[in-house]
């Protein structure tokens, strides 16, 4: 077995025993990079210099005896909208092709304060607008278990590094489902926690209310390891929520005896495929062998969470995505005469299609005379499904659903019906308009060796019970299968 | 609903080809029909209590970033300022 192949946990504590490097094993993971990167394209900007530097410096700090953190010296990854100061941060896009950070996302500093080992920063979707990764103005990634297939996203790159060996770890941005969604296609686990647990100081904006930083990794005990590291109060951020963090990878516990999970009808219709409720269905049993009481719970709003989720976010869109104009930083067009032309042709020329489908969607839904009728229509959804979630939890722990509604899917096969993609996210936006914490874990796998997510929905800043109940899973039935590249 | 593409882009500051107009057209209509379905509500919007937003004091911060860091990313910089066309006749 190689080193890239481990789970973080498994290296944290070969480098603390100094049965391996830290240099060893970020070789390790360059070497499979020069091996797959070929083929899976995740990464847009590799680190390969800096990397080994402050591995060495890991292994210095290990030989002179101090106390290291569980990340330290683990090979990460880091999702291309996270700010990382001196190394190119694009959001995939045209407009930030050039663009290097002056400082550091705070999510990014407590990752190097722990020295973990930053390799590069993954592809995504285009400003983090999209399901399959395939906006990126520099690449499409490819899915390990199928490079003709899509890998999700809009964190496409960092779940297809995990999934393929091409990190051991990576931290990802969720808005309506960009960590849970790739995760589920890509066969690896990943978290979104509730809105406020993590800094958002240094990510990109997308839809600011609804963003959240969070992990990715081959087992539930990585992602407590990454999330711990990242979780915590930063006064950069007006909406981080000061509150004690204990540790949730030392608190880990497979036991779930008595755990009550709700399972909503209305997450099990129309436009999610028969192979993926089945082996949701299956997942759900296997909980209950285990100790779980499951009770059939409705979230009725459901059906209007699209509706809802598209507003908000197009709507914050719009605004968010005014400060790109070509005067302080990014793309500016060639030539121009009125600063007004400089503006439209710059962004006309900077954007993707569908960050401009989106941004005019935001700008529609908040013009004169369709307000009430959209965004503050949309907010009032919001309420609804927030007190339907907070309803639930009185009788429930923990919500189980699908993940995605299907498996990857071919590439190019969505890219040209924007309501097609959109459906890809029915099942996770939900968790977003609610800020509340999820986790998909890997569930099975289709006919065609496709994996499947099962998502785990907890109550706000209950990510304990959530990755408790995935680790019981995975330790009932196995976890992570290496895709064959 | 009938969009007014080019009005939408005019407010977005984007601009939009003659050639690609039919298909932003199309596809704005689709999206919108798609969030239009939303069941009538009669609430009223409430405050999230337990998540209130902490603001910093609205204090200037320096010392941080020099100028110079600030400015490397400005696609056009004269004697230390940043070039935009005339904004004033």
């Amino acid at each position: 077995m190689e080193l890239f192949e481990y789970k973080a946990y498994e290296l944290s504590n070969m480098l603390k025993e100094k049965k391996i490097s830290s240099v060893e094993l970020t070789e390790s993971v360059f070497n499979r990079i020069d091996s797959v990167e070929d083929k899976i394209e995740a990464y847009v900007t590799l680190d390969r210099e800096n990397a080994l530097k402050t591995a060495a410096e890991v292994d210095r700090k290990i030989a002179t005896g101090d106390t290291l953190s569980l990340i330290a010296g683990i090979p990460t990854a880091v999702k291309d909208n996270i700010s990382t100061k001196g190394l190119r941060t694009t959001c995939s896009s045209k407009m930030l092709e050039n663009y290097v950070p002056p400082f550091d996302a705070k999510a990014a500093e407590m990752l190097q304060a722990s020295d973990a080992v930053l390799i590069g920063k993954t592809n995504m979707d285009e400003f983090a607008m999209g399901s399959s990764t395939e906006t990126s103005y520099f690449k499409k990634t490819k899915n390990p278990f199928d490079t003709s297939r899509v890998p999700g996203g809009s964190s496409g790159g960092s779940a297809a590094a995990v999934s393929s060996g091409e990190a051991v770890l990576a931290l990802g941005s969720d808005t309506g489902g960009s960590i849970r969604q790739p995760a589920a296609l890509c066969g690896v686990v990943g978290l979104k926690p509730t809105y406020g647990r993590v800094s958002r100081y240094g990510l990109i904006a997308y839809a600011s209310s609804l963003d959240q930083i969070g992990s990715f990794g081959r087992c539930v005990k990585d992602i407590a390891m990454l999330t711990d590291v990242i979780s915590g109060h930063d006064s950069m951020d007006a909406t981080s929520v000061n509150t004690e963090h204990p540790s949730l990878y030392e608190n880990l516990t497979d036991n779930i005896k008595g755990l009550r999970i709700g399972v909503p009808d209305e997450y099990f219709g129309k436009g999610v495929d028969d192979d993926v409720k089945e082996s949701v269905m299956k997942a759900v049993k296997e909980l209950e062998k285990n100790g779980a009481v499951i009770k059939e719970i409705s979230l009725p709003s459901t059906d209007y969470a699209l509706s809802a989720y598209y507003i908000i976010a197009s709507a914050e869109a719009s605004s968010n995505l005014a400060r790109f104009d070509g005067v302080k930083y990014g793309y500016r067009t060639e030539s121009y005469g009125s600063l007004t032309e400089m503006y439209e042709k710059t962004r006309s020329e900077g954007f993707g299609d569908e960050v401009k489908r989106r941004i005019m969607l935001g700008t529609f839904v908040l013009s004169s005379g369709f307000y009430d009728a959209y965004y503050k229509k949309a907010k009032l959804l919001q309420q609804r499904i927030q007190n339907e979630f907070s309803n639930a939890y009185k009788d429930v722990d923990i919500i189980a659903t699908p993940t995605s509604p299907f498996a990857a899917f071919k590439i190019g096969e969505n890219i040209g019906d924007p309501l097609k993609m959109y459906s890809a996210d029915i099942c996770t936006v939900t968790v977003n308009i609610a800020g509340l914490p999820a986790v998909s874990v890997p569930c099975g796998y289709n006919a065609q060796g496709l994996p499947f997510g099962l998502q785990l929905i907890g109550d706000k800043f209950c990510e304990q019970k959530v990755l408790n109940t995935a680790y019981a899973y995975e330790n009932a039935v196995g976890g992570f299968r290496s895709p064959s590249l | 609903m009938d969009i007014d593409i080019l009005h939408i882009a005019k407010l977005s500051r984007l601009k939009i080809d003659d050639s690609e107009i039919e298909s932003f057209e199309k596809d704005m209509k689709n999206i919108i029909d798609m969030v239009e379905k939303m069941p009538e509500i009669n609430e009223h919007l409430v405050l999230d209590a337990d998540h209130p937003m902490k603001l910093r004091e609205d204090k200037a911060v320096s010392g941080k970033f020099s100028r110079q860091e600030l400015m490397s990313n400005a696609p056009q910089v004269k004697a230390g300022c940043v070039v935009v066309p005339k904004t004033v006749d």
